[in-house]
């Protein structure tokens, strides 16, 4: 009996250590374990689609109340969860140590987070998207209308609940197949802060909504219409953290995953919306299992020679190596690219060139140094909407030609080194001469 | 005006005569000195005129070459005053002296060449 | 003292024949043991002048060196200043890794990015001499520093100036004026402020060289030697590699014979000094990297080149005149002659300058000639306080005496008119002028001043001494005798009045000795790195800011981590701090330095976009607000603003001004309290009390109270501030994640 309960102790200590190393790291970038906040426990019951599938895909999630104090991101310096799902948007106060500053801190460390707004968020939600570059509508009661393209169904009448369609373009952020199905949103709009690069609009609304009160009257027109009103947004910070603001918290329901939808003005009736669809891919972009990149072992040596040197002369020519791998959800894999470009820059790049790759995952390029000496860098930069941005810069001085390193023994040079000798000879000559003349 | 052109040509010759038979007068060694700086000169002119036409792509070399050859005519110069018997400065300088330090000078003056030539 | 009053007595007395037996016969009447020894000593005059002499050159020799430690025994053996880091750091460099390494070397260290060939942009004189003499030392199994080495290099090089000195002022007049001449330099200010212990530039040596090249020079024109031509040469050769400023005797000398020739005063001599200098010391001189082909393309250069042709064709005429020995011929040969020469030469000379083949005057010598061409075109030259036109009492404070007995020497050289003594006078009276336009180039005329003076000194003396001795003076010459005669007939006043004035002589002597000692401690001898004040109870302070800031640099921040300051720090932070800078003293690129101008007169935000561009991670400034120090970043801050404003018309120098006057308290102009400079330097600032009675952010080096206190940083972040407020250190943050 006690060999056998000595024996379970070992196994579950066995398997808690390969739990832990299934954590998140650099070598497996998909995230783990992620705490999903709530304002109401029945979210689980009627997002379980979502959560389930997220179950199924390997994540650990742990539920907590928005304003439970047990709520801790972090202990002794040690982030506790890789992810956070906001899904309590009308929540003033988080309990435990939570706060804007604490979440934003959790973002520029590496983390990832969804956020979900609805009507009447509250103040702290639209704090941490303004901190992000996400301004909703400052009008507490407006939601977003659209007379133009609502979803059609026989009960809600006042077109708030829209189908959108206008998504944008990249496989990296909303997987390869197309989504058919429009789909359906019904919350707040928001626009991208002018001053923000990274923030990038997922999903946009048609040009004939808009954001407005729909219980009362139009006075002035609404701050925000057309195309410019964004209903979900992602925004890839410089550390490669995502985070993705949606402005409904209906969008990730199981009733809006299971309807059908027809979008008013056209014909087509979809019996499935996609809202579950580009749910499961925008959260497979945002969890780091799709366009995740690393860009490993930079080697640079002159053509014929294998030792990396400290400093180069100019006009040599040289070869630059890195690897490029895409993290495919599971391993690693070779990405390939066209577009990977090199610079070798001092305040403005002197060469210009596109590596080529033996699609196994080595990007290769060689060029001539410049004519030119100075501190020089490597720089490559490589930033595609949706893929982690690649930073490299290596910096290496480039010398000018030494004092013996020019050429010698120019032919134009001739008559000069022939005049200097015959000056050195008619010298010997001349002082035998006058010597030895009497 | 012709008047004065044809004095000015009797002028040069005259002065030619009179510097052709002076010169005669000079000593061997002197006449020697002087045969080594008209080579010099002209082996430096010969470069002038070469990068005129070509060009002064290295010019470290052609100043080199012309320097090396201005420096012997220039150093063959000073020779020839200190050795100068009509000088009346350096008679107390012994001509073995004159002709060392000109060796001297020679020497340093092709070292130097030698180095700013390549 | 007493080198002093020795020299001017061993002066006197190597003329005076009866003095030996004088000085024999005195210690015979001493005790036994000193007469034994004397008696065994007994020298002949010649052999005790040369004692005397030979006694007061050493002891000069070692006053040279000791007058010079001051800053040595205060504080510690250290270099001062900011160029002689720079200076240091090469030399450190060539003893570690060799000539070849030196003379290739490529820093990738400083002004970053572009870098600086150092090898191909020093003059390694200095350098070379210091690694030779380390090297020595090293043979000869003294294991020294080489800091020690370069900190005693330029009191080293003194003492043989005192030597060359001696022997010019033989060569120009008589060994007593070469003693005198020695002992005035040893200890004159003007020499003394660039070559105390720790000043570690190129003048210290220069100044060596170039004395020593005149004196080759004059030593070649009066013997006519080709060898002493040679090594005229040579000391040419050893002057272009240790200074820019050789550019004043590679024009002195073609001045000098142009004089010559015009005077009638020349000489085959003349010829054989100055051809064979000119050629061998130009190959000599292009073979420095930094000097290269400028000799034959420069217009600095171009008076050696146009005189040394109109000698030959000179001489050439002179030579058919001889040969000629009929004046109408050669007058017409002459009137050809001469007429084709300079019309050719001025064609070509034309031409040259008009096809910018022959570049025209730089900007630092064409200063010297019209001296507000740099405050218009060019601000950093015009910035540095050493280029400023020399006041009355600057010429006061380093030469004292010298002053009035330098025309005194200019009447006896002008009495006494020899080859040697026209280039003497000429140079003094040309670096005179130059030492009026500009602060700096009193050194160059000081050993003229000193040798003048000493002439002056010589001749008195030797007069006031011959008139006290009276009769005994040997009758050489007519004139010498009439004048002993009519100095005979007013024998009793004449004798006291000697006296009287000898010892007047002596006492201005005595007085020049002691200022130039107080001037040496009290103003020369301060390592501008380490400042000391006197605190309330008259202790002394010292403020060691500059070595902690560099020092915190060096253990606290990443090794390829590049700091931004003003060009001012740049040798010193490299030195020392051992890190990347952006700007340093070389002031070679003046777009780089006006970015970086521009960067600190510009709000925070622009200035943010410049520092990214340049990859700045930190910010250096100096700042003496609290302890009252006026060479900080904000009284510099206009320089700034001209240089930034001078290429990049967006910055305006009246936006800082307000009235046209320059202020930081409440009035100043909104622009300039906003600045990078001021938020940098006050940061902080104003919750500080630094002074008893005065309210918080009273800035003590300008007196106000400071009208922007609550300044607020948003894209820097303060790294380190030294213990006085002197240094502060900010950190440039990155760009922030989410935006």
């Amino acid at each position: 009996m006690a060999n056998f309960s000595i024996a379970t102790v070992f196994i579950a200590s066995i398997s808690l250590l390969l739990a832990l190393t299934h954590s998140f790291s650099i070598e497996n970038p998909t995230d783990r374990r992620i705490l999903v906040l709530v304002d109401d426990l029945a979210l689980k019951s009627s997002h379980s689609i979502f959560f389930s599938s997220l179950q199924a895909r390997g994540f650990e999630l742990d539920f907590k109340l928005s304003d439970d104090p047990k709520i801790a991101l972090q202990r002794y310096g040690q982030h506790l969860y890789d992810g956070l799902i906001l899904f309590s948007p009308t929540t003033e106060r988080f309990g435990g140590s939570l706060d804007v500053a604490a979440i934003l801190d959790f973002v520029d460390s590496g983390k990832d987070l969804i956020v979900a707004a609805d009507a009447n968020a509250s103040d702290l939600i639209r704090n941490i998207a303004a901190e992000c570059g996400i301004d909703f509508d400052e009008d507490q009661s407006a939601v977003v209308i659209d007379h133009g393209s609502y979803a059609v169904s026989e009960t809600e009448g006042d077109h708030t609940l829209i189908a959108a369609d206008d998504l944008i373009q990249s496989d990296v952020l909303l997987g390869s197949t197309k989504i058919e199905a429009p789909v359906l949103f019904k919350g707040i709009g928001h626009s991208l802060n002018p001053a923000n690069s990274l923030v990038v609009k997922v999903l946009s609304a048609s040009p004939s909504a808009y954001s407005a009160n729909p219980k009362s009257k139009l006075s002035t027109p609404p701050s925000l219409s057309g195309s410019s009103i964004s209903l979900v947004s992602v925004v890839q910070a410089r550390n490669n953290a995502r985070v993705v603001f949606s402005g409904s918290l209906d969008l990730f329901s199981n009733k809006f995953f299971k309807s059908p939808v027809q979008k008013a003005g056209s014909s087509n009736k979809h019996a499935k919306s996609g809202n579950e669809q580009f749910v499961t891919e925008i959260s497979k972009w945002v969890f780091h299992e799709r366009g995740h990149l690393k860009a490993v072992n930079v080697r640079h040596h002159r053509v014929g020679e294998t030792e990396e040197p400290t400093i180069y002369r100019i006009n040599d020519d040289l070869e630059y190596l890195v690897e490029i791998y895409e993290w495919s959800g599971s391993s690693w894999e070779p990405y390939v690219a066209n577009d990977v470009q090199i610079q070798f820059y001092m305040m403005s790049p002197y060469v210009l060139k596109t590596m080529s790759t033996d699609k196994k995952g080595q990007y290769v390029v060689s060029f001539k140094v410049p004519d030119v000496y100075g501190v020089f860098q490597f720089k490559v930069e490589y930033q595609r909407l949706g893929y982690t941005s690649l930073s490299l810069a290596k910096q290496i001085p480039v010398r000018p030609f030494r004092h013996n390193e020019y050429e010698r023994f120019i032919p134009t040079a001739f008559p000069y080194y022939g005049a200097s000798f015959s000056t050195m000879a008619g010298f010997l000559i001349f002082s035998f001469v006058y010597l030895y003349s009497k | 005006m012709g008047k004065s052109t044809a004095t000015t040509k009797d002028d040069a010759q005259a002065l030619f005569r009179s510097l052709h038979s002076a010169y005669s007068a000079t000593p061997t060694n002197l006449k020697i000195i002087d045969l080594y700086v008209v080579f010099a000169v002209f082996t430096a002119l010969i470069q002038v005129g070469y990068m005129a036409i070509v060009g002064s792509f290295p010019f470290n070399s052609f100043l080199s070459g012309v320097l090396s050859c201005v420096g012997t005519a220039v150093l063959a110069v000073c020779l020839r005053i200190q050795v100068n018997k009509e000088n009346k400065e350096f008679k107390d300088l012994p001509p073995e002296r004159a002709f060392a330090d000109f060796v001297l000078c020679n020497l340093v003056l092709h070292l130097v060449i030698m180095n700013f030539l390549g | 003292m007493v080198g002093k009053v020795d020299a001017a007595k061993g002066g006197a007395k190597s003329l005076q024949s009866p003095a030996s037996n004088q000085a024999t016969s005195k210690p015979d009447l001493s005790s036994i043991s000193t007469t034994f020894s004397f008696k065994t000593l007994k020298l002949k005059t010649k052999q005790q002048e040369l004692l005397i002499r030979v006694t007061i050159l050493g002891l000069v020799y070692i006053l040279a060196f000791i007058t010079r430690l001051f800053s040595v025994l205060r504080y510690e053996s250290m270099i001062h200043e900011f160029d002689p880091y720079f200076n240091y750091r090469t030399t450190l460099y060539l003893t570690e890794k060799g000539f070849y390494e030196f003379w290739n070397w490529f820093d990738s260290e400083s002004w970053y990015p572009l870098g600086r060939i150092i090898g191909g942009t020093l003059y390694p004189g200095l350098m070379v001499t210091a690694a030779i003499i380390y090297w020595t030392l090293k043979f000869l199994r003294f294991a020294v520093h080489i800091r020690e080495v370069c900190v005693l290099t330029a009191p080293f090089f003194a003492s043989n100036t005192t030597i060359v000195a001696y022997f010019f002022g033989k060569e120009v007049w008589d060994s007593g004026a070469g003693l005198v001449a020695a002992a005035l330099i040893a200890i004159c200010p003007g020499y003394i402020s660039r070559s105390v212990a720790g000043s570690y530039d190129n003048e210290g040596v220069a100044i060596f060289a170039l004395l020593l090249t005149f004196y080759l020079f004059v030593k070649a024109v009066n013997t006519g030697s080709l060898a002493w031509s040679l090594a005229s040469a040579f000391g040419y050769f050893y002057m272009v590699s240790a200074w820019g400023g050789y550019v004043f005797i590679i024009n002195l000398i073609p001045l000098y014979v142009l004089v010559l020739l015009i005077t009638g005063r020349y000489s085959m001599r003349l010829y054989v000094a100055y051809n064979c200098m000119y050629i061998v010391g130009m190959l000599l001189a292009m073979q420095i990297r930094f000097v290269g082909f400028q000799h034959v393309q420069s217009g600095e250069h171009m008076a050696a080149m146009g005189v040394f042709f109109l000698i030959q064709v000179f001489y050439f005429l002179v030579y058919v005149k001889h040969m000629l020995n009929d004046t109408k011929l050669f007058q017409a040969l002459l009137r050809i002659g001469v007429t084709s020469a300079v019309a050719v030469g001025a064609i070509a000379l034309g031409l040259g300058t008009a096809s910018g083949y022959i570049s025209p005057w730089t900007g630092r010598f064409y200063s010297l000639l019209d001296p507000t061409y740099a405050k218009d075109h060019i601000p950093i030259i015009a910035s540095v306080s050493e280029h400023q036109p020399t006041a009355w009492s600057s010429f006061m404070f380093d030469f004292h005496i010298l002053l009035f007995l330098f025309p005194a020497g200019l009447y006896f050289c002008f009495k006494r008119l020899s080859d040697a003594t026209i280039f003497i006078v000429m140079y003094g009276l040309t670096s005179m002028y130059f030492a009026g336009v500009m602060v700096r180039l009193i050194l160059v005329a000081t050993p003229a001043v000193c040798l003048i003076s000493a002439i002056a000194v010589s001749a008195t003396i030797k007069n006031l001494t011959q008139a006290i001795r009276g009769k005994t003076t040997q009758t050489t010459t007519k004139a010498l005798s009439k004048q002993q005669a009519s100095l005979d007939q007013t024998i009793p006043y004449l004798k006291n009045g000697a006296t009287a004035l000898l010892l007047g002589a002596f006492y201005l002597l005595s007085r020049y000795a002691i200022h130039c000692t107080w001037v040496t401690s009290e103003a020369y001898s301060s390592p501008s790195i380490v400042l000391a004040a006197r605190g309330a109870h008259g202790q002394r302070i010292i403020f060691d800011d500059y070595r902690e800031a560099y020092f915190w640099i060096r253990q606290n921040t990443p090794s390829d981590a590049k700091i931004m300051s003003w060009w001012d720090y740049g040798y010193q932070i490299t030195a020392m701090g051992n890190r990347t800078v952006i700007v340093d003293n070389n002031t070679w690129n003046n777009t780089h330095i006006a970015t970086v101008g521009r960067a600190m007169s510009s709000y925070e935000d622009e200035a943010y976009e410049i520092m990214r561009s340049l990859d700045v991670d930190y910010v250096l400034v100096v700042f003496g607000g609290v302890t009252g120090y006026s060479s900080d970043d904000i009284n510099k801050f206009l320089w700034m603003v001209r240089i930034g404003g001078g290429v990049f018309p967006v910055i305006k120098e009246p936006d800082y001004l307000v009235n046209g006057e320059y202020r930081v308290d409440k009035g100043a102009a909104p622009k300039m309290l906003n600045c990078l400079m001021y938020k940098l330097c006050y940061y902080r600032f104003g919750e500080l009390t630094t002074e008893y009675g005065k309210p918080p952010g009273y800035d003590r080096a300008r007196g106000v109270e400071i009208g922007n206190k609550d300044v607020k940083l948003e894209y820097l972040e303060e790294a380190f501030t030294t213990s006085n407020w002197i240094v502060r250190i900010y950190k440039v943050k990155p760009p922030t994640n989410r935006w």
